[in-house]
């Protein structure tokens, strides 16, 4: 398995094959700013939660890193891994229902209380009919995740992989590593 | 080659595989009608749920990780592996697990407790699994998503056995966050009927054991009536995505379609004793998999839907409704779909409500969820599969 | 009435997200879901939920949310009529 790109990002700061790309917001507003530099034409982007964003730009700066967009395609899966499943979410949705006289649960907030639904965006965005996966591990442990992903490619159809390690636990605390990875 | 060689089922209806068959068999279900106020919830609704006090729950361990250990402890109980070995790897699917902490009517446990790997490995340390392990976290298709892993892990060599727990509980979060989907029916569900409205909640725990047999033949001994029985195969599994929304099913039946295509392969149809799908009686959910069973060519095949007998268990759904189903094909029979009654989706499908006989000796998996995913897993029974 | 349809645009704004989008470019009798905003079933859902919390209006089953939430116009009118809040 040969990874062909690679993208790294923090509620600070961005790398993006090595290379820093420059930012001037922190935390989730970080994320909002690359997605308005890079992407800007998909507004679904703002009914996303903070994991899924993270996800999402990740996924964007890597797809355009690599060149012509590769849609509409089932050989490539998205394969993510990460420690808070979707808490950051979760606490928010909690708090709809918390009090039973203030109990107006969200379903827009409810849909994200799965740490999956950020393959799913990604696979609607690209219009990928692969495989979408998600796992959750007690900490980052990459040579496993490797094997997990190396794996995958038993599927037979599956030649590419966007693979990696998408965390959140709050607006200021997340972390995405997330590579673009080949048979 | 990747071969069963234990299980367990411990839902309301029963505490083992044996136990929740009969009551299956018998039309037996946990299905309640539960009223406002039950959980703190300002509706009524039916679900089927534990009684957790008659639950085995074990003294700092939460009510999730309790009916976990439960299961993977029975299921264990009829091998000899030595959970301890480097090559053994514990797999658990679920949804939720302990978010049920995040309320603060929960028993306190210390923060951490509420991420799902955490919760595994507390569970792991139980037994004295030494390889860390893996939660399986793809929504409702957890439970076929983690036998498909474990499939793949077996085979490629990075493990020799498998333990694939699937576990969720029931909660004021999951309630509500579907009664805000209006995807509840108040009343016994009906899948694939014409008058359903929605689903009902469920909670258990289930295990599979799987072992490379190549590899293993010569490691585990397993309890009589096991190794005299015909070994159940996995053969093929794949999940592929709709690409079309993130909780409602592409009407074509897209992502299901394709995981199909790829788990049959080149198994002819007429080998399958039934495809046992995701059925979860709402509007869409039935109609989309009606779609992807007519576009796979599968019409003839009997199909049917466990969720009148236990509700959607979620995480554990995938895990359950499998072994649930190779018992009852062990038993030569296909179990008829609790709560239909006439057919209410545009493809003609071959639901029935009642148990037919059959003497085929494989099956298809079917599960849908949140996040456009599809998973489909083929099972094998064969003479010629024996450890 | 305009009071109440300018307050329903800032809402459907705020509730379902739609950061790009000023009142002012929500045309009154504009459907909203199909093309128009093209919202989804999620943000119907959603709406539901924004007429009890602010109007203390139950709307029991979804697919009556078709008609009420055809256009802007169509839900003042329904809120107007409907409002116990």
């Amino acid at each position: 398995m040969t990874t062909k790109q690679r993208i790294w990002i923090t509620p600070t700061q961005v790398e993006l094959n090595g290379t820093k790309l420059p930012v001037t917001a922190h935390g989730g507003a970080l994320l909002t700013e690359l997605y308005r530099q890079h992407v800007n034409d998909y507004p679904k982007f703002f009914k996303m939660d903070e994991l899924s964003r993270l996800g999402f730009v990740a996924a964007e700066l890597l797809l355009q890193a690599e060149g012509d967009r590769h849609s509409d395609t089932d050989d490539r899966a998205v394969i993510l891994f990460n420690r808070c499943s979707s808490l950051c979410n979760d606490r928010k949705y909690q708090a709809t229902i918390a009090d039973k006289n203030d109990y107006f649960p969200s379903p827009s907030i409810f849909v994200y209380t799965l740490p999956n639904i950020v393959t799913g965006e990604i696979a609607i965005r690209n219009r990928y009919y692969g495989e979408t996966s998600f796992y959750v591990l007690a900490a980052r442990d990459y040579s496993f995740m490797q094997s997990v992903v190396e794996a995958s490619f038993r599927d037979g159809t599956t030649r590419s992989a966007l693979f990696g390690w998408i965390d959140c636990e709050d607006h200021d605390h997340f972390e995405a590593y997330m590579e673009l990875v080949v048979q | 080659m990747v071969l069963k060689i234990a299980d367990n089922i411990y839902s309301p209806l029963g505490k083992t595989t044996e136990e929740n068959y009969a009551a299956v068999k018998q039309g037996h279900s946990m299905l309640r009608s539960y009223p406002a106020g039950t959980m703190d919830l300002p509706e009524p609704f039916t679900a089927s749920l534990f009684d957790w006090d008659s639950v085995d729950l074990i003294d700092g361990y939460t009510h999730f990780e309790s009916i976990v250990i439960q299961s993977v402890r029975r299921a264990l109980e009829q091998t000899d592996i030595d959970v301890q070995a480097p090559d053994v790897q514990f797999i658990l699917s679920t949804t939720k697990g302990n978010v049920d902490l995040l309320d603060s009517r929960a028993p306190a446990f210390p923060p951490d407790r509420v991420l799902p790997g955490v919760s595994a490995q507390y569970i792991a340390d139980y037994f004295g699994f030494s390889r860390v392990p893996l939660v399986v976290s793809n929504a409702c298709i957890s439970g076929l998503s983690a036998q498909i892993t474990a499939l793949r892990l077996l085979e490629s060599g990075a493990c020799r056995t498998a333990v694939v727990a699937g576990a969720d509980v029931q909660s004021r979060f999951i309630i509500s966050g579907f009664g805000s989907f209006k995807a509840l029916s108040p009343q016994e569900c009906r899948p694939f009927d014409i008058e359903r409205i929605g689903l009902n909640l469920g909670e258990a725990a289930a295990t599979i054991i799987y072992t490379n047999s190549q590899e293993s033949s010569q490691r585990h001994t397993l309890t009589e009536p096991i190794a005299n029985s015909q070994s159940w195969q996995a053969v093929r599994g794949a999940v592929r995505n709709d690409a079309f929304h993130i909780s409602g099913p592409s009407p074509k039946g897209e992502g299901s379609y394709r995981a199909i295509r790829a788990a049959l392969g080149d198994e002819p149809a007429s080998a399958l004793a039934m495809v046992n799908v995701h059925g979860t009686s709402t509007l869409y959910n039935d109609e989309m998999e009606s779609a992807a069973i007519d576009r796979a060519g599968l019409l003839d095949v009997p199909v049917n839907s466990l969720k009148g007998y236990y509700g959607h268990t979620m995480g554990a759904a995938g895990v359950l409704e499998t072994v649930l189903s190779m018992r009852a094909l062990d038993d030569g029979i296909v179990l008829g779909t609790r709560g239909f009654e006439d057919l209410g989706v545009s493809h003609r499908v071959r639901v029935s409500s009642q148990h037919s006989k059959t003497d085929r000796q494989s099956f298809l998996k079917l599960l849908s969820g949140f996040g456009g995913c599809n998973a489909a897993m083929l099972f094998r029974k064969e003479a010629g599969n024996k450890l | 009435m305009e009071e109440l349809v300018l307050e329903l645009k800032k809402q459907i704004i705020e509730v379902l997200n739609l950061e790009d989008v000023q009142p002012d470019d929500i045309d009154n009798d504009a459907p909203l879901f199909g093309e128009g905003l093209g919202l989804d079933s999620i943000d119907a859902l959603e709406l539901i939920v924004m007429m009890e919390k602010s109007y203390g209006i139950k709307i029991k089953d979804p697919s009556a949310g078709k008609d009420i939430f055809k256009s802007v116009n169509t839900m003042a009118d329904f809120v107007s009529k409907n409002r116990t809040k």
